[in-house]
């Protein structure tokens, strides 16, 4: 017997070592997602009920083959990056692989339009819109936070005094709590028309607005212009959550571009300083190329992050904003929560995680050569 | 490091200055609020014309702030100490125990980062109302310390960040250990854990903010205010029609304190530890 024990001991202690792990994470953290598929072909409210099928998904995507035309759409939009990346080098005439790239994008955004016209009209119009306010917001997030970043960090990469006190200060927005930050934001845009903010817009002229009551879309109030649909942009108070969320991440992703800076070899920067490169030129020619990889994949990945923005959301959600702040999350939360539509919940989720998933695929389509988890 | 000239670092220095400004801002626009009196909260004046600093006494001393705050910190600690005790053996286990199918139960294990937390909330209630299965202590976790902490035991990302650094450890030690009849377990507790300190503590900050932050599942699981934490009362009390905003400011302030306090204390190993990860993706 102790033969037995000495001679798997490691067996014996692995194990043992990740029992208490693997059951939490287990139970909590992989098993909701097959419960939730579960859950979503019932009817269920806040008890379960009849086997539905594929019902609620009927009701919320209207047409369960258009919502697959839209995924394969995206899987072909993945594919013709695929495709440019794979063969441009590979081909004296770059020019065709270049058509064939194009022509893939062209129908996957044909298919995309499509797919998404026809679940526009017979699907859950709420859920597919709080899809796209999503976008919007992980979209026009990301970007900014990425883009603000990568200046901070250039700012940074300089031989500045006090470059520690610095950094401490641009993570504080990281550390603070969405619910105290959310609670502060919510006063700041708030729509009295004598608010700080107001009044410093009011300086260069422009009426007070009502921020975060605010549900007029962004082209109406940038350009006059009515329109409907995708192109219409996000409303006032979406775009007020986007700020906090760039306030809350853009520090975190400056001092990860600041880790990323510092590996770029030095000799580039003085070889360049001796041709007689202006700072933006070495900044534009130098820094941002060298950099891509890493942009690139910290937008990615914000990007899939973002759309699990909630808290903050929620937080500063008013209901003068009408539905325009309800993104997936928020549109999910509510079901469950406020109209105890269980089953209708748990297939709206299935979606965000097919969808997710998809993305998940582009990120490791593009960063295929790269992706190391060791 | 590049060098410029003087003239050349105004732009840098005046960029960063805007936007550390921008991101204090709010902050200190929240402290400027909590000094105010209710009128000129609600008016939103720049400055307090004088500092009232009763205001902290009144949110401490009214509708149960303080037992909110405890609670936060009870649920806090008791989650990082969990999350600890299951980390640590499972990120040394995947590290350096050799075993059948480790990477195969760490790669399972890694999907579930991909998993959004609004999909397990729903699954994760009826787990804690006892709905699915039997649970251990007590027919229903809600409204229970039990309830708040335990789904937030397991942490593959901590996992993950543990394991790249007890891989760093040099095997040999593991070898001299072992000729000397050390166990794993001796081992983990006598080397590998006070070498690897710096890490242990900024996974600790990165459990207590996340702990300290939950605000969802403790507003789904909560059906009465004994275990209230401070998220959840903040946001009850932002969404009370005529909330008196420089109070508001203050609990906020007062919340956010404890997680400040703890950052000042370890955002070296903070800052090195996402520059770090930041890399290594």
């Amino acid at each position: 017997m102790k033969n037995f024990f000495t001679k798997y001991s490691n067996q014996i202690n692995g194990y043992i070592f990740i029992l208490p792990a693997f059951l939490i994470i287990g139970i909590f953290g992989i098993f909701p997602v097959f419960f939730g598929m579960y859950m979503s072909v019932h009817k269920w409210k806040v008890f379960k009920g009849r086997f539905l099928g594929f019902e609620n998904y009927q009701k919320i995507l209207g047409d369960i083959s258009s919502f697959c035309l839209f995924i394969l759409g995206l899987l072909i939009l993945i594919f013709s990056y695929w495709f440019w990346s794979e063969y441009k080098n590979k081909f004296k005439n770059k020019f065709y692989v270049f058509l064939l790239s194009l022509v893939f994008l062209i129908i996957s955004l044909i298919l995309i339009n499509y797919s998404w016209s026809i679940m526009m009209s017979t699907g859950d119009e709420d859920f597919l819109n709080s899809l796209i306010y999503i976008f919007y917001y992980s979209f026009f997030a990301i970007t900014t936070e990425v883009g603000l970043g990568l200046l901070i960090a250039y700012a940074l990469y300089q031989k500045l005094k006090g470059k520690q006190l610095f950094q401490m200060i641009l993570l504080l927005p990281y550390i603070t709590p969405a619910v105290m930050g959310g609670a502060v934001f919510f006063l700041i845009f708030g729509k009295a028309e004598n608010s700080i903010l107001n009044e410093f817009i009011g300086l260069f002229g422009y009426d007070p607005q009502m921020w975060l009551f605010d549900k007029r879309k962004l082209s109406e109030i940038l350009f006059g212009i009515k329109i409907d649909g995708f192109f219409a942009g996000p409303s006032l108070a979406l775009t007020t959550s986007i700020f906090y969320g760039v306030w809350s991440y853009t520090g975190y992703y400056a001092i990860i571009l600041l880790a990323g800076l510092s590996i770029i070899p030095s000799d580039l920067y003085e070889a360049a300083k001796a041709e007689g490169a202006s700072r933006w030129q070495t900044f534009t020619k130098i820094t941002v190329p060298l950099l891509m990889p890493i942009i690139f994949f910290l937008l990615l990945t914000g990007f899939i992050n973002s759309f699990q923005a909630f808290n903050h959301i929620l937080v500063m959600k008013t209901s003068s904003a009408g539905e325009t702040m309800d993104v997936v999350t928020i549109e999910i939360f509510d079901h469950f929560w406020d109209r105890v539509k269980f089953g209708y919940a748990a297939a709206e989720g299935v979606v965000l995680f097919i969808i997710l998933n998809v993305l998940a695929i582009s990120q490791y389509v593009i960063f295929r050569k790269r992706l190391n988890y060791d | 490091m590049i060098k410029f000239s003087h003239k050349e670092l105004i732009i840098p220095y005046f960029i960063l200055f805007v936007i550390l400004l921008l991101s204090i801002y709010p902050l200190l626009y929240m402290i400027s609020t909590s000094l105010m009196t209710a009128g000129e909260a609600s008016n939103q004046y720049m400055f307090p014309k004088k500092l009232m600093f009763e205001n902290y006494l009144e949110v401490w001393n009214s509708n149960n702030f303080q037992k909110y705050t405890f609670n936060s910190i009870i649920i806090s600690v008791v989650i990082v100490t969990g999350v600890l005790c299951t980390s640590i053996p499972a990120a040394y286990a995947f590290a350096k125990i050799d075993f059948p199918f480790r990477n195969i139960i760490f790669y399972g294990l890694l999907i579930s980062l991909m998993i959004p937390e609004i999909i397990s909330l729903l699954p994760h209630l009826l787990i804690i109302r006892g709905d699915i299965f039997p649970l251990p202590f007590g027919p229903s976790w809600m409204n229970s310390l039990k309830g708040l902490t335990i789904p937030f035991f397991g942490n593959v990302f901590l996992i993950f960040l543990l394991r790249q650094y007890f891989k760093k450890i040099p095997n040999e030690l593991w070898d001299a250990a072992r000729m000397d009849g050390a166990s794993h377990f001796l081992f983990l507790r006598k080397v590998v854990i006070p070498m690897s300190m710096p890490i242990i503590v900024t996974i600790s900050l990165f459990a207590f903010i996340l702990a300290w932050n939950s605000f969802a599942w403790p507003l789904l699981i909560l059906t009465k205010e004994d275990w209230f934490p401070v998220t959840v009362s903040i946001y009850s009390f932002i969404r009370e029609a005529g909330t008196n905003y420089n109070l508001l400011m203050a609990a906020s302030l007062i919340s956010i304190f404890p997680v400040l306090l703890l950052y000042f204390f370890t955002q070296r190993l903070f800052l090195e530890s996402i520059s770090n990860f930041g890399i290594k993706q």
